[in-house]
């Protein structure tokens, strides 16, 4: 079972050989449904994302803005439980077996299944990542990693120095640097800001560094990869999933995703 | 077992309760809260600042009346008042507002920002940042902002922006949420007041610290007024701060038997309450692992109760860890019990308490026959009930227009 968890770092090796930035493309598991997930996850892999992350919804998401936690709603309305995303995992697993997929949500849902994430890699999830523990806690420990499953750590411009060298002492997989202040889908990207704390992220660890939060234009995410190793993409992709959702016109989607793609590898 | 009295230890854990499961942009925004308060506890011009606002400010101490009334009713204890209702703003909220609003002045936040559910943690919020012309804003779901319209309007006399929050089930858990998003992103000049004995550490121990002055002063008053510690002590437990700060002092004294009610809306057996102590499971919400009223899927379920400052699915993990130890026992009134009893104790003392305190009073219903008449027993009257006469209007199919 070993060979999973290299999913997630063939892929770094293998975009690090290539000279290339990692697009990583969050959607929430359920919004609209489950099916139009598999679809959107398959065509956004088609699209040129590298990395999947894949929302567990939470009746309280503290971290988000109001773009994701409408998704959020909209997901647990149709009942989607985690159950459920491992299936769902599953499912895309029969067409890719290459593609990473990081299970992102809250402590809660996982916690209330506590088997879940010793199974999580049986059924092709490669990583979590908990947004509302810190970096630095004992993980396995808590029953939140294991030899299967990474736990993707958060860095904020708030973390301290002491913090972040023990965040990075911890983590495997890449670091995510969050890169403002603020929610998800906030608007206040400070670029020099996010260079300054990310060159000394790597100054601390070989693994690679990226950058979400506040992403929103092919500029964004030009700038924001010239000085990380890839970028994190969320609120305005779910934004665009919730517009389309109706006609299942998912096509805009996928071409905002390659137009950043291009953009992260000028 | 762990001297219940030295709890949190360093990491913010009251057993296995506690901790700090917060987004990482919060993490040293708390590490800076929590070695500021470590220092200032014991800096003796900080006591000194907050006894002097706690008494002439607040009008502390508050009395302990002798319900003499309430006790011919049950003819059982003698029932005895702890009078938080009398406090400046009408609840206990003010006893922890007047201690964090130093806490803001001294690490040179000029924003303050709180949730709160019934609106009495807003207004002592309010009233706090008034006086130190602070820019406040209080984030209050939507539906309480209906039932607690005498609140919302107090809150804004005093200068403060009300945000009513109508995501999730627009009450005290959402306004919550909406808090910590706006902590999230506004850390660097922003302080949050919390309300409750709730939140990731230090909150908790902080929130808790600042309402113990209510028990400190039962223990001395208790000795000066009846010669003895209470056998009991009755408090309600929506977070749980009233009952916190009163029962902390007393958590070595193992004859005084703690009482916490909560509330069970509709009854425990209807699913729609927020009694999480009484039928919830240990779990992670707003920072803290505590019991929680959660699904089989870790969703957090809608609660249902009469009073907005108990509606929540939470509760402060010292709570939880008094529970499973056993020092606290833990009970819940239903919304029509409640309801009864905020008509006798009006009717008999001539004190109309908040719709939370009443909930202490019901539980006298279920309690009084176990205790003899030369046993005493108090009650923590956390508020008074002008804020609800609008509630138990409508309750009892009464127009105030």
């Amino acid at each position: 079972m070993e060979y999973l968890l290299i999913r997630l770092e063939d892929k770094i090796l293998s975009l690090k050989k290539a000279s290339k930035k990692a697009l990583v493309a969050y959607l929430v598991a359920g919004d609209p449904n489950l099916d139009s997930t598999l679809e959107l996850m398959h065509g956004f892999v088609d699209a040129g994302v590298d990395i999947l992350e894949v929302g567990v919804p939470f009746t309280d998401p503290i971290a988000e803005g109001p773009i994701i936690q409408a998704a959020h709603d909209r997901a647990l309305k149709n009942n989607t439980s985690l159950n459920e995303i491992f299936e769902l995992v599953e499912k895309f697993r029969e067409k890719n077996t290459e593609t990473p997929i990081i299970l992102m949500g809250y402590m809660n849902t996982f916690l209330a299944n506590s088997h879940a994430l010793k199974e999580a890699h049986t059924f092709g999830a490669d990583a979590v990542l908990i947004v509302d523990i810190p970096g630095e806690s004992d993980l396995e420990g808590l029953g939140i990693k294991n030899k299967n499953l990474a736990s993707i750590s958060l860095i904020a411009p708030t973390t301290s120095k002491d913090r972040i060298s023990k965040i990075c002492n911890c983590s495997s997989g890449f670091l995510y640097y969050v890169t403002l202040r603020g929610v998800t889908g906030s608007s206040h990207l400070d670029i020099s800001e996010a260079e300054k704390k990310i060159n000394h992220i790597k100054s601390q660890t070989s693994l690679p560094v990226f950058a979400g939060f506040g992403i929103k234009t092919p500029d964004d995410a030009f700038n924001l990869s010239k000085i990380s190793d890839g970028i994190v993409i969320g609120s305005s992709i779910v934004q665009m999933i919730h517009e389309q959702s109706n006609q299942k016109e998912f096509k805009k989607i996928y071409n905002y995703l390659h137009e950043m793609s291009e953009a992260i590898n000028r | 077992m762990d001297n219940l009295t030295d709890l949190p230890n360093s990491d913010g854990f009251f057993g296995e309760y506690g901790g700090k499961f917060v987004p990482e942009t919060l993490m040293h925004a708390l590490k800076e809260l929590d070695e500021t308060y470590s220092k200032l506890k014991n800096d003796q011009k900080f006591i000194e600042e907050i006894d002097q606002d706690l008494v002439q400010f607040v009008g502390r101490p508050s009395p302990l009346y002798f319900a003499e009334r309430l006790t011919d009713y049950y003819s059982g204890p003698q029932i005895w008042l702890k009078r938080e209702d009398l406090n400046h703003t009408g609840a206990h909220k003010i006893n922890n507002t007047v201690g964090q609003i130093l806490l803001a002045k001294a690490m040179g936040k000029k924003r303050i920002i709180a949730e709160t559910g019934a609106g009495q943690h807003g207004v002592a919020t309010a009233t706090v940042a008034a006086r130190l012309g602070l820019e406040c804003h209080i984030y209050m779901g939507a539906a309480d902002v209906k039932r607690q319209s005498l609140n919302v309007y107090r809150i804004k006399l005093l200068g403060a922006k009300v945000h009513a929050v109508d995501s999730g089930t627009a009450t005290l858990k959402d306004a919550l949420n909406e808090a910590m998003r706006d902590w999230v992103t506004n850390i660097e000049d922003t302080y949050y007041i919390i309300g409750s004995v709730t939140g990731p550490h230090p909150y908790p121990m902080i929130v808790r610290d600042f309402n113990a002055i209510v028990g400190r002063e039962l223990r001395k008053q208790s000795m000066e007024q009846f010669m003895q510690y209470p056998d009991a002590i009755v408090a309600c437990v929506g977070g749980g701060s009233n009952a916190m700060g009163i029962f902390y002092p007393f958590l070595e004294e193992s004859n005084v038997e703690l009482i916490g009610v909560e509330a069970a809306g509709s009854g425990l057996m209807s699913g729609k309450h927020a009694a999480p102590l009484n039928d919830g499971e240990p779990g992670i919400l707003h920072g803290a692992k505590s019991y929680l009223m959660q699904d089989k899927n870790g969703q957090v379920i809608d609660t249902h109760s009469i009073s907005a400052g108990l509606d929540y699915p939470g509760v402060g993990p010292e709570h939880s860890n008094l529970k499973d130890s056993g020092r606290a026992n833990y009970i819940a009134v239903d919304d029509v019990e409640v309801l009864s009893s905020f008509h006798l104790v009006t009717k008999l003392e001539g004190i109309m308490p908040a719709l939370e305190t009443a909930h202490a009073f019901a539980a006298l219903e279920h309690i009084a026959k176990n205790y003899k008449s030369n046993q005493h027993i108090v009650i923590n009257v956390s508020g008074r009930g002008d804020k609800d006469i609008n509630t138990v209007a409508t309750m009892d199919g009464i127009s105030l227009d």
